[in-house]
Formats: structure tokens, C-alpha cells, sequence
């Protein structure tokens, strides 16, 4: 967690419109190396957009992305090759239904890298074990639960060694056993260094892995702040509000 | 991944292989061309005067594009014009709404078929001095009440029917109150109705009657020809050969060698045909399958084999086109305008592609297509050929609307996780989602098959020689047709059962088990419990 401040991510003025509804009205934030990131606030935010953007799914409407100091956004900056650098692990899995465990790692790093197939086997395998699913390299996604997906979809995005890996509300799908396995498994990865963003409703786990929280609501970020200014300490409303719901039965 | 390659590599020699046997028969078809041959074309379906049988024997001419012989008065005149003309006969045996179109497209050299210069045809083709003059009945049964007709108004109220696209269809107008029943497409399907009792009786020449009473002695032929009030254009009553227009070296040809056959000559050779066409009812007290089976079981076979390697190649190749025309109508819409624009027209004119032959019966389509092409540019296709283009064609378009909707029905998280890894358009596509989409495709797929077993039927009309057009052929010659179409229906349904099971086991094998048996795949762990999480069964 070291904080020396290199910006890996920069996001200036975005805006994100569907049709005349503005989700995301002026959002600007740093991402910097080795820093895990949490994004909170109530549902409807732009938290899940806001995400999607940083990784291209969605096309922002304005604004800029910046990587290493180029615009992602910029119509002759290659895309595929800045998605390879940002992984993505989704609410839904979203694992490769023909594919098994072992392959769902081993495709991405052979087609986008081209690594060898040696290589990345034996790079998804290490990886596998991290997540503690080596016994189920052969398995596929729908012989597993909904914890153990995801777990191997964390597996498959770190296999691709990304620069900044972006979680998109990871345990909101699963059932409320499996949660704790997936962060515990995120929590490791969060000690190893790695960049992360994390959109979560898991408040504990907000404020004691992130070195930084940002508090969105209505498509703006109404707070930002590190973990104890954020829920020791709210200056906003907004957060106070959002926070008391959670106080008493999590934190 | 291994076996999948092996599998591959099999079936790309396997289609190979047979391509270059196309080519080579396309090929072969082609080199013969260059011979002298004459193609008379046939129905090789209507006795006596020209009829299909299984050996070369009393002089029969072979059928191109098949192992079976043709015979019959048609015959024996062709073969005395082909003598005179020192050129080899051989039979293009063709349906008879085909014949005329054959002959213009130049797939045939003569129609000899039994067939009457009526004025409407002689606006298509020329058509020879005649080679035999007929008087018309109707044939009925000996019980039958209109059986004692003496003028034409005694027939007010039978239901007549006659042969589709003859003149004698339209002589049913000469009898006042007579019900003109639609028309049918064989002298057998006549038959076959006279004595079921759907229709009193049928208009037909007199040869037709004396044939017929061969096999069924409980018939009566009614003569029109005597009748007051009667009216039959001359060109109507007589039989003639058809030329292709503008062909009069080859008319004049036939004119002469016509002229030196005599009167007594024609009537002897109709006898000989009349008595040597197939007849029904074996003197042997054969069972009527071990019968059937063992005079045609290698032409049905043959009918088999032709019907499944139409379904299958037909499938086969439709499913790439379909797969092709699916994906490039799936590509999401590109940012540059040209591209935009290229697409979108590409895009336009695969729509018309699939509406054109999805909204068309693939009958229709057959015709077109192959006597179009010979028409238009002169080609003459390879029968088989032209059908498997047409069948694959033709379910291209039906697979491209299933892949499409299995493509689109492919979950959009799929399409995003392999976007988030940075693959390309085409990476997803092959990798991750088509494997999907096809496995989701597999029962359109297998029904697009079955469809394609049994609609290769239609194919008829271009007289590719398959499993129902042999049937035709064979419930012609044995007039057992109940037990041919019975024998021919049940041979659909062993192929079609046959193949969902084959296609089901398939569909099983890529589904997978539905439990991750964990104790036979954990061999290469050293220690199962480092993890420290619980694993659900």
C-alpha cells in the first residue's frame, strides 16, 4: 500500500448520458499505484457506470480517461490493449460457459498476450491456488457455485497481470455464505499491492482494506476521503445519512 | 482440444474428398458432351411408350446419371433415329412438366415422349411428322355406369379427371356435365384413383387402355373419337417429336429416318412395348415386400444413399453459410462511415438473401435455378450438383435467422468478460461466443436435417434420382403402391429417428455432466485442504 502517488488512472470532467438522463454529472478522481480504492453509495448512484466507463464498456458522453497520461478516449488509442492492462470482475461472473476453470484463465493471456500455452497454464494454476480453486481446474462455471465463480473470475482477470483491476459489486449476486470467501480472497489480493477499485455495499470491508473511499450519489462523488475520514468522520449529509443505515447492524 | 482438431481435420477431407468427386463427375459429364451423344428426354414413366427397368434387357437405352435402363415404343424409335444419325442414345430421364424447358435450355437433344404437338407448344418448340397417331377413351371400370356411354352427354355428372399439363385434360370440356376432377400427374396416380374409386374414370389414348388391361382385366375403354360432336385438332390426335426451335438440321434429320419407318414397323414395335412393359401382379406368389426388395432394393438403396448425402451436404454446407451469414449480421456497427456504410449494404442484401429463399418454396427455387442457369447462360449444371447448391442455399438461409437469434440470445456478460479481457471482435466471437451459440443452435440444427431428409423430395421436379422419386418410379412399374410408399415411408422414418438419436447423443455428450465429480480430478493437488475453503459438491 504504498502511496507514492503515481497516478495510474486519472478521470477528468466525466459524463455519462442515457438519452436525457445524466448518470454521471462531473466525476474526477485519481486512481494511484498500488492503492485499493472503494466506491460506495446508495443504488441508482452511477457507481456501476462509472466503473463500466473506466473499463470502455459503456462510452462516456464526455470528459477523459487518462492512462499513464493518454486519453483512452481518443479515437486512435487502442483499446484492447488498455482493457488487457484494466481487468473487470463482474457482479455475475461472467465466466466463459464453454470453457472450464483452467481455460477461462489460460484464454485471455494466450489470445490478448500471447503467451504460450505452457505459460499461462501454469500461470492460471498459480493463480488458481491464490484463490484457493486449483482442485476445480477442470470444472465448468455452471458445476460451481456462485462464490467459487467468482472466485475464478478473479483468477482470470489477475492472470492477465493487470495494471488496475476494477470490481464491480463482486459478492451482490452471491448468497450471503459465499460472501465471505470472495473477500477474504480480495482482501489478499488488495495486501499483495495491487490497484484495485471496488464498487461494494460491503461496508466493513470498505473501511478496512481501502486506502481510499469515494461516496457517489446522484451521479456526482459527494464525498471522498480515506476510510476513517469517510466513516469515522462524514462532512456531507448525504454520507452521514447513507452511513447510519449501516452503522448498526455492520460497523 | 486435441480430438476436436482431429474431428475437424476428418470432416474438412471428408467434404474435400467429396468435392473433388463432384468435379470429377462434373468433369466426365462434360468431356461426354463433346461426343455425339443424342439425349432424348423422357418421362421414362409411361407405358408403353417409354418406362424405367432395372437391366439393359430387350434393348433398353441406360438413363443418364444412374444405373437403371430405359424402354419402350420411345425408346425403339429413338434408337433407329440415333442408329440412322450414328450417334449413341441415351435417356435424360426428366418430369413431364420439365421436358419442355429441358429442351429449350438444351439439357436435351429430342422429347420423345409420347407427347402431342398441341398449338400451345408449338409455340415453345418445333416438333417432328408424327410417329404415331392415337384415338382418345375414357378408361373406366367394366361396373362402372358411365362404362356403357355412347354419346358424349352420357357422361353428365363423372367425375373425369386426365394426365397434368395434357390435352386430354382439356377434352373433359367436350363432355357436357361431366366434373372436371383436378388433373394428376401420372398414368399411375390415375390408376391408382380409378380403382379406389375417387374418380369414374379418366380420359387417356387407346395405348393407355390396352396397357392397363394387361394388368387389370376389369376395365373398359370408351371411344371419343367416334362420338358425334367431337372435335380434336388434328396436331392433337398424334404424337410428334419435339426439337428445340431453330435446331432444322436436327429436325429434318428426325423427319427423314421417320419416313422410312413404316406403318406396319410402328404398330409392330407398340406391340412388342405394350408387351414387354412392366407388369403388376408377379406369377411368383412372392411376398410383396421380399418382391419389392428384391427387384428394386438397389435402386431404392441408391435412393437412400442420394437423399441422405443431399440432407447431409446440403446441411452441412448451409450451416457454414448460415454461420457466415449470422456472424456478419451480428458485427456491432462500425464507428468509421465507410465501414458503416458497407456493412449496412452488405447487411441489406443478406436480408434479401434470406427473404428471397426462405419466402420461396425450394420447388420453385429447384426449376428456377436449374433450367434458369441453362436458359440464361447456357450451363448446364451437373444435376447433383444443382441440387446440393440449391438445398444448402436454401437451408443457408434458414440456419443464418437461428444462428443469428443463438448469437444474440448469448448472454451479454459473455460479451463483455471477453471485451474486459481485450479481445477483439472476431476473438469473441470464435472463442467464446459461437461456441455457445452453436451448442444452443444444435436442436435447430438437427431439425433443419430432418427437414432437409425428407424435403429433398421436391427435388423431383429436377429429376434427381432420391429416395421419393424412386419411389414414384418403382410403385409405377410394380402398380403396388400402397405397399412401395408404405416400404418408402417406413425407410423416412428409420433415417429420421435414426439421426435425432444420433444428434441427441451428441447434444448430451457437449452438455456435460451436471455435477463436478471432485474426487476424480483432484490428482493433481497436492493437498486439497491448503485452500481452507469448503468445497460444494
Amino acid at each position: 500500500m504504498s502511496n507514492n502517488n503515481e497516478h495510474i488512472l486519472q478521470v477528468k470532467n466525466l459524463q455519462k448520458t442515457y438519452g436525457g438522463h445524466k448518470v454521471l454529472r462531473d466525476i474526477s478522481f485519481d486512481i494511484n499505484k498500488g492503492e485499493a480504492i472503494t466506491i460506495i453509495g446508495p443504488s441508482g448512484g452511477g457507481k456501476s457506470t462509472l466503473l463500466r466507463c473506466i473499463n470502455l464498456l459503456e462510452e462516456p458522453t464526455d470528459g477523459e480517461i487518462l492512462f499513464h497520461n493518454n486519453n483512452i478516449l481518443d479515437s486512435k488509442y487502442d483499446r484492447n490493449k488498455y482493457r488487457s492492462k484494466v481487468g473487470m470482475v463482474f457482479q455475475q461472473f461472467n465466466l466463459f460457459n464453454n470453457k472450464n476453470v483452467l481455460q477461462n484463465c489460460m484464454v485471455g493471456q494466450e489470445l490478448v498476450l500471447g503467451r504460450s500455452k505452457e505459460e499461462a497454464e501454469k500461470i492460471a494454476i498459480e493463480n488458481l491456488k491464490k484463490v484457493g480453486m486449483e482442485p476445480f481446474i477442470k470444472a465448468k462455471p455452471q458445476q460451481l457455485s456462485g462464490g467459487q465463480q467468482q472466485r475464478v473470475a478473479i483468477a482470470r482477470a489477475i492472470s492477465m497481470d493487470p495494471e488496475v483491476l476494477l470490481f464491480d459489486e463482486p459478492t451482490s449476486a452471491l448468497d450471503p455464505e459465499m460472501v465471505g470467501e470472495v473477500l477474504a480472497t480480495m482482501s489478499k489480493l488488495a495486501k499483495t499491492g495491487l490497484t484495485m477499485v471496488i464498487v461494494t455495499h460491503e461496508m466493513g470491508f470498505a473501511r478496512d482494506v481501502s486506502d481510499q473511499v469515494i461516496f457517489m450519489s446522484d451521479g456526482v462523488i459527494t464525498e471522498q476521503g480515506t476510510p476513517q475520514q469517510i466513516f469515522q468522520n462524514p462532512q456531507e449529509e448525504k454520507t452521514q445519512k447513507f452511513l447510519r443505515n449501516f452503522r448498526n447492524s455492520e460497523l | 482440444m486435441k480430438s476436436k482438431v482431429k474431428w475437424l481435420t476428418a470432416f474438412l477431407a471428408f467434404i474435400i474428398s467429396l468435392t473433388i468427386g463432384f468435379s470429377f463427375s462434373l468433369h466426365t459429364s462434360y468431356a461426354a458432351k463433346k461426343e455425339p451423344v443424342l439425349k432424348i428426354g423422357m418421362e421414362a414413366n409411361y407405358p408403353p411408350y417409354n418406362w424405367t427397368q432395372t437391366t439393359n434387357a430387350n434393348g433398353a437405352v441406360p438413363i443418364d446419371g444412374s444405373k437403371e435402363y430405359a424402354n419402350g415404343y420411345d425408346v425403339q424409335i429413338a434408337k433407329i433415329i440415333g442408329k440412322k444419325l450414328h450417334r449413341d442414345v441415351v435417356v435424360e430421364k426428366t418430369e413431364w412438366d420439365g421436358l419442355l424447358p429441358a429442351l429449350t435450355s438444351g439439357k436435351i437433344d429430342l422429347i420423345i415422349a409420347g407427347m402431342s404437338p398441341t398449338t400451345e407448344r408449338r409455340k415453345a418448340i418445333n416438333f417432328s411428322n408424327p410417329y404415331r397417331k392415337s384415338t382418345f377413351v375414357v378408361i373406366t371400370n367394366r361396373d362402372n355406369k358411365y362404362a356403357t356411354a355412347k354419346n358424349l352427354k352420357d357422361f353428365k355428372g363423372a367425375k373425369l379427371t386426365a394426365q397434368q399439363g395434357t390435352l386430354h385434360y382439356d377434352l373433359i370440356k367436350q363432355l357436357p356435365g361431366a366434373k372436371r376432377e383436378p388433373a394428376m400427374r401420372s398414368f399411375s396416380a390415375m390408376r391408382e384413383s380409378l380403382q379406389s374409386g375417387t374418380i369414374d374414370g379418366y380420359i387417356a389414348e387407346d395405348i393407355e387402355y390396352q396397357s392397363y388391361k394387361r394388368v387389370n382385366n376389369n376395365i373398359v375403354a370408351v371411344n371419343l373419337n367416334k362420338m358425334q360432336g367431337f372435335k380434336v385438332d388434328k396436331n392433337d390426335s398424334i404424337t410428334s417429336i419435339g426439337v428445340k426451335k431453330g435446331n432444322t438440321k436436327l429436325l429434318n434429320q428426325v423427319n427423314q429416318v421417320l419416313a422410312g419407318i413404316s406403318a406396319k414397323k410402328r404398330d409392330q414395335l407398340m406391340l412388342t412395348a405394350v408387351k414387354q412393359q412392366p407388369q403388376a401382379g408377379n406369377s411368383k406368389k412372392e411376398n410383396w415386400f421380399v418382391s419389392i426388395m428384391h427387384n428394386y432394393g438397389g435402386m431404392i438403396a441408391r435412393g437412400v444413399g442420394m437423399t441422405l448425402l443431399l440432407a447431409l451436404i446440403g446441411t452441412i454446407v448451409g450451416f457454414f453459410i448460415g454461420l457466415l451469414v449470422g456472424i456478419i449480421r451480428t458485427i456491432p456497427t462500425p464507428k468509421s462511415a465507410g465501414k458503416k456504410w458497407g456493412l449496412k449494404i452488405v447487411d441489406w442484401i443478406l436480408a434479401v438473401y434470406i427473404e428471397v429463399f426462405r419466402g420461396t418454396p425450394m420447388m420453385v427455387q429447384a426449376a428456377v435455378i436449374y433450367y434458369g442457369i441453362a436458359q440464361l447462360w447456357h450451363l448446364n449444371l451437373n444435376r447433383t450438383l444443382a441440387a446440393l447448391v440449391i438445398v444448402s442455399i436454401n437451408t443457408g438461409a434458414y440456419l443464418a435467422e437461428v444462428i443469428r437469434g443463438g448469437i444474440n440470445a448469448t448472454p451479454r456478460g459473455q460479451f463483455e468478460a471477453a471485451q474486459a479481457l481485450g479481445m477483439k471482435h472476431s476473438q469473441q466471437m470464435w472463442h467464446i461466443i459461437l461456441p455457445q451459440a452453436i451448442k444452443n443452435c444444435l436442436p435447430s440444427i438437427t431439425n433443419e436435417f430432418i427437414v432437409n431428409i425428407k424435403d429433398t423430395s421436391v427435388l423431383s421436379i429436377i429429376s434427381v434420382s432420391e429416395l421419393f422419386f424412386v419411389g414414384t418410379t418403382v410403385a409405377s412399374q410394380t402398380f403396388q403402391f400402397f405397399q412401395t410408399y408404405f416400404i418408402i415411408s417406413m425407410i423416412y422414418l428409420i433415417l429420421t429417428f435414426s439421426i435425432t438419436r444420433i444428434f441427441n447423443l451428441i447434444e448430451r455428450k457437449l452438455e456435460g455432466p451436471k455435477n463436478y465429480n471432485l474426487m476424480a480430478n483432484q490428482i493433481q493437488v497436492e493437498d486439497p485442504k491448503e485452500s481452507g475453503f469448503e468445497h460444494e459438491q
